[in-house]
């Protein structure tokens, strides 16, 4: 990114290739709206094209550009302030569907069902909770950048960590109770 | 600096302009200066037919014929009309060759004198054309891979083969286009107030249609994904008999995308129908 | 260890970052304690099942959009660099917005409430500076000698706030001045968002009225006339009476002119 400060525009188009597909997953897992997911992505490169001079080398890349994430994400927010709503059945059939066509044939009826249920407990995981755990589960971010990221302690990261696993973890049981029920 | 071919003006002087072999037909050569940079063509056209063909070679050629245009001149006397007895078969008035920075520059007013100029432009196909009747007739375009802009005012414009970008309108006429290729970041429109706008695209095309004609039906065999359009408007209006009544109102511009999404191409028609063809 | 400080350790353990030392320590209380070792193995597995859920993969759109907007923006950066008055990035002022945003973003990290409240002043300056930037990208486009790149800035007008007055103007001139009427055609179009904004709704209906009686292509008046209709504009009604009664003017566009008329009684 250092590059790119100094002007070399055509190297965002690396960081681009590099960074985009997490960065969309990671609206989608905020949003569960793909095509919103896809605009800010675009707004996140161009934030970076807008402000590559504000990178401060020494800051971690991957810091910089969710913290450039969220802040177009709260952006989005107070703009569309009635963004539609997806219905949320669709949504976890789909999922499911996408679950059964990546699985083996025999495993699939079994683990796609216990995947489309840890999907919608991800989804109905409070957002902090779930944004934390996105970072540091799916986006492998190091405690330390998702400290720089959310601007506290590396020690209250890993406590945040914990317990929006726990959530998780109790949400998952309560749905899976509901469903034997 | 400019080189000006003056028709009738300096005839002698200029090696490049040959006698062709039909009566009153007439060749023109005027080479671009720089064959290593962008080239355009800029034409501005009156009466008559226009065609401007993408070739092989490096200059443009400029080929014409006069016609006389039955009934066109109602005052006679002037030393522009022919004399009694007579017609014209040939005439240079009007037309002016202009190269500049690698432009050339064809104006071509004949309807003063009565005549038509029917004429074709050959240009290297890698050239920028840009095209505009005041009164023309029938417009072609064939082979060309830079960017083209044609406006015909009365007549068809009718584009084959391009592979750069189009933006066409014709007042009274067909928008008849078909690209070969379809640069990925080129913005299109085509347009016009009296005619069918036929656009066939390479299948692959990625663009976001943007569409209306306020009397006639879009038709198209792309799987285009339609956005949402803007919510119906109702609104209250008054009958001519001064009744109240409710009146529901679609915005008439819809747009869809192609294969996930482009640059924009908007089609445009007042009164016809608006046809995009897959290739 | 006790288990308070263990409990935060766990992932790390399962992610394999513990540190040597950590690592031994947080063994040693595993052993010893039965709570958290049904814990770590319990939830662990839920931290490992997590890796199962399907990838979201965008779709071609992203990467085509992101080129499109990095060409844009060399094309704009290129164009401003001829026009030497125009080099603003260059200028202390700039130098001095770029700071505030480093600012603006290490701020902005702390900001967690979402959708409620004002935001916060460094969200809003952030914001301001994308808009200069798409700014940039649609005047300069629309300055562009071909009608396809006008296109182009045309639609990016659609992108900056519809109070930018900068932008506004510019569509303006193009509506009245550009010489191909598609390109015109479009500007009319792009118009619509600024008749909404309380900074520029006058000047935005003004220019509708205005650009009427200069233009000359039946569909571009017909979108006007539309688009007057649509404001509901007086101002245009003595424009609009003339259109009807001028036997010159296409009868499709008299009889739209006509139309619009009954609307605004």
């Amino acid at each position: 990114m250092a590059e790119v400060s100094a002007g070399q525009v055509a190297r965002l188009a690396l960081l681009f290739e590099r960074h985009h597909r997490a960065l969309f997953r990671y609206f989608v897992s905020m949003s569960n709206h793909r095509e919103q997911a896809e605009d800010l992505v675009q707004e996140v490169f161009f934030r970076m094209l807008r402000y590559r001079t504000s990178y401060d080398p020494a800051q971690s890349f991957t810091a910089w550009m969710y913290q450039i994430a969220r802040n177009a994400g709260v952006d989005q927010v107070r703009k569309r302030s009635a963004v539609q709503v997806v219905d949320i059945d669709t949504y976890v059939d789909r999922r499911a569907e996408l679950v059964s066509a990546s699985a083996g044939p025999e495993e699939s009826a079994s683990r796609g069902q216990d995947l489309a249920l840890l999907r919608r407990a991800m989804d109905q995981l409070p957002e902090d909770k779930r944004e934390i755990l996105v970072l540091s589960r799916f986006q492998g971010m190091k405690h330390e950048d998702i400290a720089e990221v959310l601007g506290c302690e590396v020690g209250t990261v890993k406590v945040r960590v914990y317990r929006a696993i726990r959530a998780l973890e109790q949400i998952y049981f309560a749905l899976e109770r509901e469903k034997v029920s | 600096m400019i080189k000006r071919v003056g028709i009738g003006i300096g005839l002698a002087a200029l090696a490049a302009v040959q006698l062709g072999a039909q009566e009153g037909r007439q060749q023109i050569t005027m080479p671009f200066r720089d064959p290593s940079m962008p080239r355009k063509l800029i034409v501005e056209g009156g009466t008559g037919s226009l065609t401007i063909r993408g070739y092989q070679g490096q200059d443009a050629l400029i080929e014409y014929t006069g016609r006389e245009i039955p009934g066109a001149n109602n005052r006679r006397g002037g030393r522009n009309d022919p004399p009694d007895g007579m017609h014209r078969i040939g005439g240079s008035r009007g037309l002016d060759i202009t190269e500049e920075n690698n432009t050339v520059r064809v104006n071509s007013q004949g309807i003063f004198g009565g005549t038509a100029r029917d004429m074709v432009i050959q240009v290297p196909a890698q050239t920028s054309v840009n095209v505009k009747t005041m009164f023309g007739g029938i417009m072609t375009i064939e082979n060309i891979s830079g960017d083209i802009e044609a406006e015909n005012f009365n007549g068809q414009v009718t584009i084959n083969n391009a592979s750069g970008s189009v933006v066409a309108h014709s007042m009274n006429g067909k928008i008849l286009v078909s690209l070969d290729r379809v640069a990925a970041d080129k913005s299109m429109s085509f347009s016009t107030f009296n005619g069918d706008v036929d656009v066939t695209l390479p299948a692959d095309t990625k663009a976001r249609f943007k569409m209306r004609t306020d009397f006639g039906d879009i038709f198209t065999d792309f799987d285009v994904k339609m956005e949402a359009n803007a919510a119906p408007v109702v609104e209250e209006e008054k009958d001519r008999k001064g009744k109240s009544r409710r009146r529901v109102r679609v915005d008439g511009t819809q747009s869809g995308t192609i294969n996930g999404g482009g640059p924009e191409m908007q089609f445009t028609t007042f009164n016809g129908r608006i046809l995009i063809h897959k290739k | 260890m006790t288990c308070e400080q263990a409990k935060p350790r766990m992932t790390d353990y399962w992610s394999l970052t513990l540190g040597e030392a950590e690592q031994k320590e947080f063994s040693a209380h595993l052993a010893s304690c039965e709570a958290c070792r049904s814990e770590v193995s319990r939830v662990g597995a839920l931290w490992q099942s997590l890796d199962l859920l399907p990838l979201e993969e965008p779709s071609g759109k992203v990467r085509e959009r992101f080129y499109e907007m990095l060409g844009a923006y060399r094309q704009g950066l290129a164009s401003a660099e001829t026009q030497p008055a125009k080099r603003w990035w260059t200028m202390p002022a700039w130098q001095m917005a770029a700071a505030a945003a480093l600012l603006a973003v290490g701020l902005g990290a702390g900001y967690v409430a979402r959708g409620n409240g004002q935001p916060p002043a460094e969200v809003s300056q952030l914001r301001e500076e994308v808009a200069s930037m798409r700014q940039l990208v649609a005047l300069s486009l629309m300055q562009q000698q071909s009608a396809s790149e006008r296109l182009k800035g045309v639609s990016w007008s659609y992108q900056v706030e519809p109070s930018d007055t900068e932008v506004l103007n510019a569509l303006v001139t193009t509506v009245n001045h550009d010489p191909n009427v598609n390109v015109r055609l479009a500007a009319v179009d792009a118009l619509r968002p600024f008749t909404g904004s309380p900074a520029t709704h006058l000047a935005a209906r003004n220019a509708v009225v205005q650009a009427l009686p200069k233009e000359t292509a039946p569909i571009v008046q017909v979108a006007l006339i539309d688009f007057l209709a649509e404001l509901k504009e007086r101002n245009a009604a003595p424009e609009l009476r003339r259109l009807v009664s001028d036997p010159d003017i296409d009868s499709g566009v008299r009889k739209r002119a006509e139309w619009a008329l009954e609307r605004m009684q």
